[in-house]
């Protein structure tokens, strides 16, 4: 059976805690910018959650929104790729060939999502942080453009098992590093293919949603809407 | 090469001078096509300049164009039909995006032929060596014989004369 | 004052076989601006093209603004000598040789701001259609492969659009020279006679690049443009780029022209060949260039205004209200309310007046690349990810010193070949001064004292 990657987020549950960043720069080998080049907005971020909020302090109405690369099926970053680094995979990833990113940067402005990061400068780790770089993912250096993957090497360690055990994969055999450290279990992952996958039954909830749906980007990142504004004082 | 030759200041007096000699070829004995012209600028409307007039460039820039176009459509549809990458469901061979590439390259085309046709049509570049005469540039137009029979060189200068010619001069293409 | 054949060549090759102490300066002063140019670009490319201020969102700014702002430059050629030797306009004799030179140095100065803006330059063969065994294959889909393909027959059309003319003038300076400058003008002029039939072959070629190059003009500055508007960024995604960058290059182009003809009216003495009638015709392009940009930046921004997108509105307030507004209404300033007055009026369209004119428009153009650019890139879709840009000391110097390349090629270019095309002046001096291009021997005799095209005002018996 062919996969089609998806990830559906409920916004019911995220509570904002950014354990999903964190994670997703341990797995990813993600650079830190520094103060300075943070500033200057040189952040490289796979995922970002967004805070809204109406009124102050002490009733503010907050939204958190985790944004990560929605793997758009009608990607606006593939077409002008002059180099065919950002192209598309048969599993339905937006995939980002390192190797062949010369950095025009074009695909980060043609991103509505503003989910693409750039390598402005060679990543350094201060010791001993070099040491807990994930040796499945490779450390990009300057001039190349890099994105969230949907933990692409999760996703081939496992096929390649199942398929050197000869079975199918099942659902939340594995997941991505976001879903995985996420505390309130907002984040899900999974086969949109596979009718009975925890993943589908969110996206086609009749709560779900897709971000900047209207731009016919086709996005594979599903959210799922609260109802209405959360009051902060009632949890 | 060797050219025995007169300055004429106006293009009327160089056509007369022209016409005098085609006339007097036979009877000089010179090949016809060893009359030199050479002038510092284009004379339009006269018979001495436009007898090169011809459409051949331009159809060897249309040659071109189809030849540069042709290019272009092999270079985007059929490397890209040899080669698919998975587009995820961007079309393989979009002719609108190929088209642009492929005019590119048919103008490209239009304009590299045009380029070796001039050079082949006005012999260049030109290895041989040129007649020089610093009054040229001046605005005066040269014509002469080149390598003209000895024999009958007395009489080709007196021709030459006749037309309206001050003075009648010698010289031998330098590099 | 009747100019003969003598004078003109007198006076146009003065400047080959003869150096001021000012010229040498001024070659002095640009080779340091290109330095300094230099030194950025080499800092830039060992550091990493982080010490440029471009940041998320904002990934092109300068380095973008820059290559627009020339390759728009460029089309100061193309309309003048092009579309005028079509149109058989006897005043742009003195005027095409320094058009095309600038096409020619502002293609190659915009084609190197692609190279190096981005983050490994030391890979920009790739977007090269080369078999390689790696699988690379530059994406034909993409508005870069189509830049490529676009800039690269463009300056293939203008060099050759300005190597042709000037063979026949390459061959004057070989017969007036010595030594070793004779032998490489030699090789320069091809061995060129003076034939009829180099002539008419001349003649014909130039005429089929003239028609071969407007088409070219056209798509390049187009396909520039579609580097944005191909993308759904909000004022990006606008179909009327294509028209609107076309006209504003020729407008940026014909200004730059006339500052570039009015210092080398004052600085190689060429009084007598650029004449106020030059600038005054130019003037009256420019003007029309104006009010076309004035056209279409109101059509754009009116539609926009009117549409009321909440997206689109971020970006068109930001440029109009909020902190891009002074840049904004400078630009309008400069392109407009300064340049129209100066140039309706007859009394004020004199070489001074078109200069000051042009100066203001060469500053607007410039902002309005800048505009079109970085707003939008500051205010997408997702009010989160908006952010702000400010150049670093390695962007403006990059771009004072690609002002200063520009002046350098363009002295260099003075010394080496003359300015204005002596034989074309030539022709502008017979009686039927100059033809078109007839396809048939035409009449014997000429045609009398029938001017081909508007009667120049100013030109002598």
């Amino acid at each position: 059976m062919s996969h089609k990657w998806g990830l559906a987020v409920d916004l019911d549950r995220c509570t904002g805690c950014e354990a999903c960043v964190v994670a997703c720069r341990a797995e990813n080998n993600i650079p830190t910018a520094g103060e300075d080049q943070a500033a200057r907005g040189r952040t490289i971020q796979w995922i970002r959650v967004e805070r809204t909020w109406e009124g102050d302090f002490p009733n503010p109405k907050v939204r958190f929104q985790p944004v990560l690369c929605q793997q758009c099926d009608a990607a606006p970053c593939e077409p002008v790729c002059p180099t065919y680094a950002s192209y598309h995979t048969e599993e339905g990833l937006n995939g980002q060939v390192y190797n062949r990113c010369i950095g025009t940067r074009f695909c980060a402005n043609a991103c509505p999502y503003t989910v693409r990061s750039f390598n402005f400068f060679n990543p350094a780790w201060e010791k001993p942080l070099n040491l807990q770089l994930n040796p499945d993912v490779s450390v990009r250096s300057v001039g190349i453009m890099e994105k969230c993957t949907f933990c692409v090497q999760r996703i081939k360690s496992a096929e390649i098992l199942a398929e050197s055990e000869k079975r199918e994969l099942k659902d939340g055999e594995f997941t991505t590093a976001c879903a995985q450290s996420c505390a309130s279990k907002a984040l899900v992952f999974g086969d949109l293919n596979d009718p009975n996958s925890e993943v589908t039954r969110m996206a086609t909830s009749n709560r779900a949603t897709k971000l900047l749906g209207e731009l016919g980007t086709k996005p594979n990142v599903t959210y799922l809407e609260r109802g209405t504004w959360q009051d902060a004082t009632n949890s | 090469m060797n050219v025995v030759y007169a300055l004429f200041a106006e293009p009327d007096a160089a056509q007369q001078a022209v016409d005098a000699l085609h006339a007097a070829s036979a009877e000089l004995k010179f090949d016809e096509r060893k009359i030199v012209i050479v002038s510092g600028e284009p004379h339009e409307g006269y018979d001495f300049a436009d007898s090169h007039l011809t459409s051949l460039p331009y159809v060897w820039a249309a040659v071109g164009a189809a030849t540069g176009g042709l290019c272009g459509y092999l270079l985007t549809t059929l490397s890209q039909k040899a080669y698919p990458i998975v587009t995820g469901g961007m079309p393989i061979t979009p002719p609108w995006t190929n088209g642009i590439i492929i005019y590119e390259l048919t103008m490209l085309g239009a304009i590299v032929t045009t380029l070796i046709t001039l050079l082949r049509g006005a012999r260049l570049p030109n290895f041989k060596g040129v007649i020089k005469d610093p009054e040229i540039w001046l605005g005066k137009i040269l014509v002469g014989v080149a390598d003209p029979p000895d024999a009958t060189r007395a009489q080709l200068e007196s021709c030459l004369l006749q037309a309206g010619a001050a003075q009648v001069k010698e010289t031998s293409t330098v590099h | 004052m009747q100019r003969t054949a003598e004078q003109i060549e007198k006076d146009l090759l003065r400047p080959i076989f003869a150096t001021s102490s000012r010229y040498k300066i001024a070659v002095a002063l640009a080779t340091c601006m290109v330095l300094a140019g230099v030194c950025a670009l080499g800092y830039q490319l060992w550091e990493g093209i982080g010490v440029w201020g471009i940041n998320s969102p904002v990934f092109w700014a300068f380095d973008i603004t820059n290559f627009v702002f020339w390759i728009g430059i460029s089309h100061a050629g193309t309309l003048i000598s092009a579309i005028l030797r079509l149109c058989n306009a006897a005043w742009r004799r003195p005027v095409t040789r320094c058009a095309e030179a600038i096409t020619v140095f502002s293609i190659l100065i915009g084609a190197c701001v692609p190279l190096f803006h981005v983050g490994r330059p030391w890979l920009d063969f790739w977007m090269i259609p080369y078999p390689s065994e790696r699988g690379i294959w530059p994406n034909f889909r993409s508005p870069l492969a189509w830049d490529f393909f676009a800039i690269s027959t463009y300056f293939t059309g203008s060099v050759t659009f300005l190597y042709l003319p000037t063979i026949p003038d390459f061959a004057t300076v070989r017969d007036n020279a010595k030594g070793l400058r004779k032998k490489i003008y030699g090789l320069l002029a091809l061995g060129w006679q003076g034939t009829p039939r180099q002539w008419q072959r001349l003649e014909i070629a130039m005429h089929i690049m003239a028609i071969a190059i407007v088409p070219v003009a056209v798509s390049v500055h187009t396909i520039v443009s579609w580097d944005f508007s191909m993308t759904l960024v909000p004022m990006w995604h606008s179909t009327i780029f294509g028209p609107y960058f076309v006209i504003g290059a020729i407008f940026s182009g014909i200004a730059a022209l006339i500052l570039t003809m009015a210092l080398l009216r004052k600085f190689l003495h060429l009084e007598e060949y650029l004449r106020p009638l030059h600038f005054n015709n130019l003037g009256k392009l420019l003007l029309t260039t104006s009010l076309l940009w004035f056209y279409f930046t109101f059509a754009e921004r009116l539609t926009t205004w009117y549409g009321n997108s909440p997206s689109e509105m971020d970006v068109f307030w930001s440029s109009i209200r909020a902190n891009f507004a002074p840049a904004f209404w400078t630009m309008v300033v400069c392109n407009f309310v300064i340049p129209v007055p100066i140039l309706s009026v007859k009394k004020f369209r004199t070489i001074t007046g078109t200069a000051i004119a042009s100066s203001t428009i060469i500053i607007g153009m410039w902002l309005e690349r800048f505009l079109i650019i970085v707003p939008a890139l500051d205010h997408k879709f997702l009010h989160f990810s908006w952010g702000s840009y400010r150049p670093t000391w390695v962007e403006d110097t990059l771009m004072a010193s690609s002002f200063g390349m520009m002046a350098l090629l363009y002295l260099l270019f003075s010394k080496a070949v003359p300015m204005i095309s002596i034989w074309e002046l030539k022709v502008g001096l017979q009686p039927h001064g100059g033809g078109v291009i007839t396809t048939a021997p035409t009449i014997r005799k000429p045609r009398g004292l029938v001017l081909e095209g508007p009667l120049p005002t100013d030109v002598p018996e």
